[in-house]
């Protein structure tokens, strides 16, 4: 013990491996003041980050929920009116169809996660061209977002888009993929899931070749066949990128925006499209209704934490660890 | 003693890094002593915007002396940056402000009175269209009022004409629509179902009478009807009347019964858009800033006046963008004179007008520019008459923020579908409406 103790050493035991023969008055004075100027530096270095929490997390929350509480234009005076903002929302339709859509676009989470799997385990053997594969997939998750709602846009045109070209050949007609209630959701879904793709691979990847060879030659040798070894020996050990990628992925989803207002500038037919992020934009700068808006993202906040933690917990039971 | 000022210095040094980030909001004036003046400009728009204002204001700073520092932004951003600059202290001395929000940001205290500085400049007002200068004065309960203060110039005035195909017209033979008479609704319809067939034979429509965009070419049919959004003074929604519902009606059945528009789920503005510009459409509206485009297209084309659905005249929307100063500006009658050179600069005009997308805001330019030999289109006079005599602000100009008016688009589909009356929709919508115009009205005393 005492000899990881350096700047937590109580003064009162002073270092007597010290190599200091000096009287013993005086080398305890020195190393108070030692210990002294160790602590301050100690605090100063440690008053960066906590200043900068300080002043750009916990201020800029406080703000907030108090602006929530204002009914507040952004430019002018706040004028306090307790929770009217957050009784409002209770009945504002719009706001539940954009928690509905928002939650609605998360089914994308689960069946991108499971494709990239797939492709990860694919993309593990040695197949020719592996590389170029691996970085074909990259691609989208390295090309800006709003290039590529751009496009995608274009594809999903009903008269004349990429899309409904590919599906003509099967001799299928293809609705205006972002002009139609039914298939606006679904459509981002499926350009959400190509573009996220890349990353979960990559990171299944990474975790499918931590998997030590011994544990699926072990399993081999006692017969268990390929599909055994996924399930009861890959799955397991890729859990912990798994859990990584669905908390990141629904955090991510629930604000999901740049998307939404390239492809869909007015939030889709009939508020079809719309979510929660969207809504609080176009609350807080179109109609310059900042307190309301306030009060949606911190609605919002709460429910993204509460889905976490609920993750965190549920993980917690099932958790696997190896010893 | 050596560590403590070793110690002092560090902290400084750490509240200094800290501050860094927040320190930039706190810098705007760039140099206000020994005469060097710099004033901040922030727009939106394209090339020929930012080439005629570079023009403007070089002449600006020659004969002043004041140094102009340009920001662009997109079109969609600007109002985002624009607010975020309120926010942070650091507002632009000279700044586009859109009808809509003027009221919010002189009630906020952002835009100044320049009433004073306008007078006083050689400015002639009674030169500028009358709409336009209107659009943004504000006594402080009525915006658009001709006895309010002045709180910016317009940027330009938007007249919304309607156009036809010419060559498609000649080609079927059709008598070309007169340009002072307005075409009836029936007249309209007739036309547009002769123009809409098949050309190449091979079973499905390539060419149409029209295709409109509800948002944009509503307006027109419920005013010629008589109806309205609001009563006059903006407090009372109006759209559940029956000459509103025949107006939206109409609208859809050119679609549905009519059958003389491209099919229902490509009504989406780019499509009829991209088709008009092919030629496979007669009908189609044109702004000022579609002239220059338009002049390109393999066909001709020229302006009439808006067909009527009632016997209420020709009408259209006149859109408009101002240019205010700050009031938080450290040279507010050098920002004010900007504006002058900006808004009424016949030079900065002059090559606005020749990038062909707005109509001159000097009214003696504009009378010049339209009767302008051999001009396309050559019509041209429409634009003037709509400024002059029948256009009209879009509903929600002078009113506080839009949502009230946007409420009417986000479920307005199942009527374009034919799904559902605009009796019933409108019924059902003009509540909604209202219940949002109170709000944006209470917002706007709590504001004043």
């Amino acid at each position: 013990m005492p000899r990881t103790a350096t700047v937590d050493t109580p003064p009162e035991a002073p270092g007597t491996t010290a190599a200091s023969p000096a009287p013993a008055t005086r080398s305890k004075r020195d190393i108070l003041r030692l210990h002294r100027t160790e602590h301050r530096w100690a605090a100063l270095f440690v008053a960066a980050p906590v200043i900068g929490y300080l002043l750009f997390t916990l201020y800029p929350i406080g703000f907030a929920v108090y602006a929530s509480l204002t009914s507040w234009n952004g430019l002018g005076p706040m004028r306090f009116v307790g929770l009217e903002n957050y009784v409002d929302l209770i009945s504002d339709e719009y706001f539940h169809k954009a928690l509905f859509n928002t939650f609605f676009y998360m089914i994308g989470i689960p069946i991108g996660l499971a494709l990239s799997l797939l492709l990860a385990l694919a993309l593990n053997r040695r197949i020719p061209g592996r590389t170029a594969f691996r970085t074909i997939y990259y691609v989208p998750v390295i090309s800006s977002l709003a290039a590529i709602a751009i496009v995608w846009q274009f594809a999903y045109n009903g008269d004349f888009g990429l899309v409904n070209q590919v599906l003509a050949w099967f001799g299928i007609q293809g609705p205006d993929w972002l002009q139609n209630t039914a298939t606006v959701k679904p459509a981002i879904i499926i350009m959400a899931i190509w573009k996220g793709l890349g990353y979960s691979t990559l990171l299944y990847l990474a975790a499918i070749q931590s998997v030590p060879a011994s544990l699926l030659e072990a399993a081999a040798l006692d017969g268990a066949n390929a599909f055994q070894r996924f399930r009861s020996i890959i799955m397991p050990m890729v859990r912990p990128v798994t859990f990584f990628l669905v908390v990141t992925n629904v955090i991510a989803g629930s604000q999901i925006f740049t998307e939404i207002n390239i492809m869909t500038p007015t939030g889709g037919p009939e508020f079809s499209s719309a979510s929660v992020v969207w809504y609080i934009v176009r609350k807080a700068f179109k109609y310059q209704q900042m307190g309301y808006a306030t009060a949606m993202s911190i609605v919002l906040g709460i429910l993204v934490l509460v889905i976490t933690l609920v993750q965190f917990r549920l993980n917690r039971r099932n958790s696997f660890a190896i010893d | 003693m050596t560590t403590r000022r070793k110690l002092l210095a560090a902290a400084a040094f750490t509240v200094a890094g800290t501050l860094a980030l927040t320190a930039c909001s706190g810098g705007g004036d760039a140099g206000g002593d020994s005469g060097d003046k710099t004033i901040t400009f922030m727009f939106r728009g394209g090339p020929d915007e930012k080439a005629a204002y570079e023009a403007a204001i070089a002449k600006y700073t020659e004969d002043t002396g004041t140094k102009v520092k340009v920001i662009v932004t997109d079109a969609d951003q600007y109002a985002t940056k624009l607010q975020a600059a309120v926010a942070g202290n650091n507002v632009p001395d000279v700044f586009y402000i859109e009808q809509a929000s003027l009221q919010s940001y002189v009630a906020s205290g952002v835009l100044l009175d320049i009433t004073d500085q306008v007078e006083n400049s050689d400015v002639d007002l009674s030169n500028i269209w009358e709409y336009g200068v209107n659009s943004y004065r504000f006594d402080g309960e009525v915006q658009g009022t001709p006895d309010g203060a002045i709180y910016g110039l317009p940027k330009d005035i938007g007249p919304f004409s309607f156009g036809y195909n010419k060559t498609m017209l000649e080609a079927a033979g059709i008598p070309l629509p007169d340009k002072d008479t307005p075409l009836t609704w029936d007249q309209f319809v007739d036309i547009s179902k002769q123009l809409t067939v098949d050309k190449n034979g091979d079973g499905t429509l390539d060419q149409w009478g029209t295709g409109l965009n509800v948002q944009w070419n509503l307006q027109s049919m419920v005013w010629s009807n008589g109806g309205d959004w609001t009563n006059e003074d903006h407090t009372k929604v109006t759209v559940d009347t029956p000459e509103f519902a025949e107006a939206l009606q109409k609208f859809a059945d050119l679609t549905n019964v009519d059958k003389v528009t491209p099919s229902a789920s490509d009504a989406a503005t780019l499509d009829t858009y991209q088709r008009w510009m092919a030629g496979e459409i007669a009908f189609f509206p044109v702004g000022p800033w579609d002239v220059s485009v338009y002049n390109d297209l393999d066909f001709d084309y020229d302006l009439i006046p808006w067909p009527t659905v009632g016997d209420a005249g020709p009408a259209t929307w006149i859109g408009s963008l101002g240019i205010g100063v700050s009031a938080t500006s450290k040279h507010p009658d050098d920002a004010a004179k900007l504006v002058t050179y900006l808004s009424a600069d016949p030079e900065a005009q002059q090559t606005l007008v020749d990038a062909n997308i707005q109509i001159p805001n000097l009214i003696d330019v504009a009378q010049e520019w339209a009767a302008e030999e051999g001009a396309e289109p050559a019509n041209r006079q429409e634009f003037l008459d709509i400024a002059q005599d029948y256009g009209r602000a879009m509903p929600a100009a002078f009113t506080y923020g839009a949502e009230w008016y946007d409420e009417l688009w986000t479920n307005i589909q199942p009527v374009l579908d034919g799904k559902q009356t605009a009796a019933d929709y409108l019924a059902e919508v003009q509540p909604k409406m209202q219940t949002l115009l109170d709000e944006s009205i209470a917002n706007a005393e709590q504001a004043g």
